[in-house]
């Protein structure tokens, strides 16, 4: 009886909730794309935001690189955080990366980080496109210019 | 365009294997160049050199650990993939070796017949053979009554009571007493990182000031030793840990380090000084492109081209091997080789890396033991085991076969390969 339920309710699903809801979904594939994924880390990326995020994924946390870092005098809060945070936070969803910017803005930009990292990530300049983006704020991502802001990304800007 | 800087001995890698094996090469007569691409794994170790787990099992008392050369030989019969057993008889020079570090770097202290037994910031012991002169007078088998373990009021990052309660299991087998007391940094910076909380001390007053608060603190307690956090100054010619038990009046020890380390920075900042004062040319930045030994090779603009080579880069901390998918060793491409392989039939380390770890978290893990696999004049050797070049040779992690984060022989291969493949590379030159 279960499995006829379920078959029942499936064959609901497939031959009328879901053409009812495609012939009601309004937008372009790629709004319709973002409003579903972007929540969950899957924006799409320019080449550059890509190629920082590869040369993050080298990072190994251990905190080398803080050493040479004149993150002192930033908030007591960032500090306690350090900088290679930045890279944990860099993989998460673009709407948290709000969270990161006082990180980010506590950078110097003094580049001391880069020749202490043992696995050769490019610090500096992962942190300068993690600010880019920060920034530029969670719809600000390419290939979209023209579309409309979507109502369903939430920015926590 | 500037002439090629001519050399003997070129070095691959500036950390303990890498410092140990230029210098050693310098010794014997050799110009060398060491070619580093920032500080790796010896930089965040415990600042003390750790040769062989001396255990006689969980619960022998402390007096029982075996000898760090002891300690080793025994290692290497029960591993017979580890480079101490891969060498043979060239491990007998491992007390030359750990002597040659010891004068090369005066913030060590030399080793004794006996391990030093220090304490972990966790509360655990572990056995030294080399440690730093700030961390000696922690030596569990030497405390001349109680250890006072300090902690910082209203710092979190070190539990000076978890300390103490960890030391006082390690009474039962024969260490001494331990308790807890908590003293007022000298400055206020609730929020200060260990390297911000060392400089601090590193400044004039700071660690007279942190010492007499330890002082007035342990103050009739009778305590032999104050054990404290590993924060006791940056810079070692600041000597932050003797102003500070000088004002104290009482030995002062640090424990050892978890990372970030203060006294694995202040260990690599040594290998530097060393290296300067040794006369080894050092170049920041990274090899570029496969090369053997007696090719022009280019680092940071500068054309190198050196008769020998030591490849000194580390494991997955220094870089010296990466996981793109399977395990590479970048610098110059050669085979890696990850343990119980060669005895399966199967190239473990051409299979995703991610495959390479076991469930069982005390089993080995043959990710952890990957490396290069070297013959017993420390000559890497390619798939079909035969030396990749007669003058090419590595030292430290960078060879396999041991699991050097966890199994405590990481400096102690280093400084012994380091040794061996520097005099190795410098030979027949002088």
């Amino acid at each position: 009886v279960a499995s006829l339920k379920a078959m029942l309710y499936l064959g609901y699903r497939a031959i009328v909730a879901h053409p009812l809801k495609r012939l009601a979904r309004r937008g372009t594939g790629l709004e319709r794309f973002r409003a579903a994924y972007v929540d969950e880390g899957l924006a799409p990326v320019t080449p550059e935001d890509r190629a920082a995020a590869l040369a993050a994924q080298e990072c190994i946390s251990c905190g080398l690189c803080e050493t040479g870092c004149a993150l002192a005098g930033a908030d007591p809060m960032v500090r306690a955080l350090g900088l290679h945070a930045a890279f944990r936070l860099y993989g998460r969803g673009p709407h948290e990366l709000p969270l990161a910017a006082a990180a980010l803005e506590a950078c110097a930009g003094c580049a001391g980080c880069d020749a202490l990292c043992p696995t050769g990530v490019p610090i500096s300049r992962v942190v300068a496109q993690l600010r880019a983006r920060a920034a530029a704020g969670v719809d600000a991502s390419p290939a979209d210019e023209a579309a409309p802001a979507n109502p369903g990304i939430v920015s926590t800007a | 365009v500037t002439a090629p800087l001519e050399a003997d001995v070129l070095v691959v890698g500036g950390g303990m294997a890498g410092a140990v094996a230029a210098l050693a090469a310098r010794e014997a007569g050799a110009r060398v160049v060491l070619v580093r691409r920032s500080p790796g794994a010896t930089a965040l170790s415990s600042g003390a050199v750790g040769v062989a787990p001396g255990a006689a099992g969980r619960d022998a008392p402390l007096a029982a650990l075996r000898g760090p050369v002891e300690a080793a030989q025994a290692h290497a019969l029960r591993h017979p993939d580890h480079p101490y057993a891969v060498v043979g008889a060239a491990l007998g020079a491992l007390p030359e070796a750990l002597a040659f570090a010891a004068r090369a770097l005066p913030l060590l202290v030399p080793a004794l017949d006996r391990p030093r037994v220090l304490a972990t910031p966790l509360g655990g012991a572990a056995a030294a053979a080399l440690c730093q002169r700030s961390q000696a007078s922690g030596d569990l088998l030497a405390a001349r009554g109680p250890v006072a373990v300090c902690g910082f009021r209203g710092h979190l990052a070190f539990d000076a009571g978890l300390v103490a309660a960890g030391l006082a299991r390690t009474a039962r087998r024969g260490g001494p007493e331990a308790f807890a007391v908590e003293v007022d940094l000298p400055f206020d910076d609730p929020a200060a990182r260990p390297h911000e909380l060392a400089r601090g001390l590193d400044a004039p007053g700071a660690a007279e000031r942190l010492g007499e608060a330890v002082g007035a603190a342990l103050r009739g307690r009778g305590a032999g030793v104050a054990l404290m956090a590993p924060v006791l100054g940056l810079d070692g010619a600041a000597r932050a840990a003797e102003r500070v038990a000088a004002a104290a009046g009482l030995a002062v020890a640090e424990t050892l380090s978890d990372v970030p380390s203060v006294p694995g920075l202040r260990l690599q900042a040594a290998l530097e000084a060393a290296l300067r004062a040794g006369g080894v040319e050092v170049v920041t930045g990274a090899l570029a492109g496969p090369a053997i030994p007696g090719a022009l090779v280019e680092v940071a603009g500068r054309v190198i081209r050196a008769r020998a080579w030591v490849l000194a880069s580390g494991r997955y901390v220094g870089g010296g091997l990466a996981r793109r998918g399977t395990l590479r060793e970048p610098a110059l491409g050669l085979a890696v080789q990850a343990a119980e392989g060669r005895e399966a039939g199967v190239h473990l380390a051409l299979r995703p890396a991610a495959s390479l770890t076991v469930r069982d978290r005390r089993a080995p893990q043959p990710l952890l033991s990957a490396g290069l696999r070297v013959d017993a004049r420390l000559r890497p050797l390619d798939d079909g085991g035969r030396p990749v070049h007669p003058r090419l040779l590595a030292a430290g992690a960078v060879v396999g076969g041991h699991e050097q984060a966890t199994d405590g022989t990481g400096l102690g291969v280093a400084i012994l390969t380091g040794w061996l493949a520097g005099r190795a590379a410098a030979g027949g030159i002088a």
